[in-house]
């Protein structure tokens, strides 16, 4: 059943298809930018990936007045201070993030201070601090998963007390996402498999947590229906460009899901699991996703059942009758797990991670009833009942 | 009892919502410095913060507000604090902490609703919220409080008697003392 009130905001220009590279330098002189400052990191600029762009853009006339490749895995405000003191250095007028969620929450950081002035991103920490549009920011996303590309949202590592501190306007988001093929095309098919189970639990999630609503359903549905088409064939054929593109659209489609209605337990519990044993996000997500749907049974078997119509098909969905359709959703999903494993091992359960051990789940389960996510979670769950969750998946 | 239908706060003047809120939020606050004292799980939570750690709850722009602080181990209530709280949960309309005040919508619904902004220590805000829920749990009849909380507990009657009684009563000492 949908919210009696919801909000629903993504005013991201998607740029989409073969040849959306070639999109960009309209994009930036549309937003009277000509110097743009490309932000990314050494694993994607070593790949040949930020050639690509570069190309691009000369063959338009345009040129990137400076890269900058040196972006950790965490987001931190000392690469922040340095890529935005570099920007007013060489008097850049616009940022091309090109990678995966920590390149792109970089970037947004980036972007608030050379926009708003100042060395302190601090400042801006917290929701609704920045309140006026920024410089124009273009994201072009390396991975098919994070979504990052449609969020309001940038995580960034305060380096001297460790913590990571929240920004949240709707201003940081980009001006647009350019999803080319070729951006995910060098993969490897455990990454590709993590990612696509990524995405996926953004749409899941966003379909079955308190603030699904009509319109995130939407993209969540689709979202759902093109991982789980186009995943498996992309794995056994990581060359299928048109697979890529199908993916890379799942991805942003469950970003803008998810941007809006939020995600759940899965989360809470991967974020935990992550931050306890770094274990990779994508990988947590696929290994708890199906756990976290049992134990939503009880209150949310409606929305769970009608998960089946877009991860099976219609022909099963009208075939199941209404009270096993639930069970027969998880079913499916599980069943993607073991695909996922007989193409490229991805681990199916906690265990199989080589990273987490059983006497870490206790400690894992208590962090993740502090995680946000779990505000949203159809079922409020007690440290118990989280570690009977996370003692299933081991 | 009668049934809680939602939307009849339609009917009600914004000024008697404004007072009613103002009215929940005088005793909430009171209420959750008992539970902070005498309730085991509340107690948990509180633990589990920083000294001095202070959260609100307030009605943008900020007239109505509840403004706590953990200190000695114990929830205590704040007045006339104008440094930035830890944790700030606002709800954008009085109309929407009318909804929750009176137990017709549980905060989490009203996070969900787009009704309420966190602005902080999300962490934090769990902690929070989950005093809340506790509160709410022990303090109201089961029928009221399985509106006011996303899942109500297990909780025996008998638990649930001798919980409310220690609350409501450290609550009355609690007054008599600040007389």
């Amino acid at each position: 059943m949908a919210n009696e009130y919801y909000e629903f905001f993504c005013p991201v220009k998607m740029v989409a298809g073969f040849k959306a590279l070639e999109h960009i330098p309209f994009e930036l002189s549309s937003h009277d930018a000509s110097r743009p400052l490309i932000i990314t990191d050494r694993g994607v600029r070593g790949v040949g990936l930020v050639d690509i762009v570069i190309k691009a853009l000369e063959a338009a006339d345009m040129q990137a007045t400076d890269i900058f490749d040196d972006v950790p895995p965490d987001s931190s405000m000392i690469t922040v201070a340095a890529i935005a003191a570099l920007y007013r250095e060489k008097e850049c007028d616009s940022i091309l993030a090109i990678g995966g969620g920590s390149v792109i929450d970089t970037a947004k950081g980036v972007n608030i201070l050379v926009s708003e002035g100042g060395d302190d991103l601090r400042a801006y920490s917290g929701t609704g601090v920045v309140k006026r549009p920024l410089n124009p920011f273009f994201v072009i996303p390396t991975t098919a998963g994070t979504g990052s590309e449609t969020t309001n949202v940038s995580v960034i590592k305060d380096d001297k007390t460790g913590a990571k501190v929240p920004f949240v306007s709707p201003f940081l988001l980009p001006d647009a996402a350019i999803l080319d093929p070729r951006m995910t095309l060098s993969l490897p098919p455990k990454i590709t498999a993590a990612t696509g189970m990524d995405a996926l639990t953004h749409a899941v999630e966003s379909f079955t947590g308190l603030a699904k609503n009509p319109i995130s359903d939407a993209y969540a549905t689709a979202a759902m229906k093109k991982i789980t088409t186009h995943l498996p064939e992309v794995l056994k054929n990581p060359s299928d460009a048109a697979g890529r593109l199908q993916l890379a659209e799942a991805s942003t489609m469950a970003g803008i899901a998810f941007s809006n209605s939020m995600v759940g337990m899965v989360h809470s519990l991967g974020h935990s699991v992550g931050a306890k044993c770094h274990v990779p996000h994508g990988l947590c997500m696929s290994i708890l996703m199906p756990h976290v749907l049992e134990f939503n049974l009880p209150v949310s078997s409606e929305n769970i059942g009608e998960l089946l119509l877009h991860i099976a098909g219609s022909d099963v969905y009208a075939s199941t009758p209404v009270a096993e359709r639930p069970a027969k959703a998880i079913a499916t999903i599980i069943a993607l797990k073991e695909e996922m494993y007989a193409l490229c091992e991805l681990p199916r359960k906690l265990s199989e991670t080589g990273s987490v051990k059983e006497s870490d789940l206790e400690g894992i389960a208590r962090m993740a009833l502090d995680d946000g996510s779990m505000l949203l979670n159809p079922i409020d769950a007690t440290f118990e009942q989280a570690l009977a969750v996370l003692k299933k998946a081991f | 009892m009668i049934p809680i239908k939602k939307g009849f706060e339609a009917d009600i003047d914004y000024n008697y919502q404004r007072m009613y809120v103002s009215g929940m939020m005088q005793l909430i606050s009171h209420m959750l410095k008992a539970g902070s004292q005498v309730d085991d799980v509340i107690k948990t939570e509180v633990a589990d913060m920083p000294e001095g750690f202070v959260f609100r709850m307030c009605v943008m722009p900020g007239e109505l507000s509840l403004t706590m602080q953990k200190q000695d181990g114990a929830l205590i209530n704040l007045t006339n604090y104008t440094d930035k709280p830890d944790l700030t949960m606002s709800f954008k309309h009085v109309t929407f902490a009318f909804l929750v005040f009176s137990f017709q919508e549980h905060t989490a619904q009203a996070y969900a609703n787009e009704r309420l902004v966190i602005d902080g220590d999300l962490p934090m805000s769990m902690k929070v919220v989950r005093c809340l829920n506790r509160l709410q749990t022990v303090i109201l009849p089961k029928v009221v409080a399985k509106k006011a909380v996303k899942t109500y507990p297990d909780l025996e009657f008998i638990q649930k008697i001798q919980m409310t009684t220690k609350t409501y009563s450290q609550f009355l000492l609690n007054l008599v003392k600040e007389r």
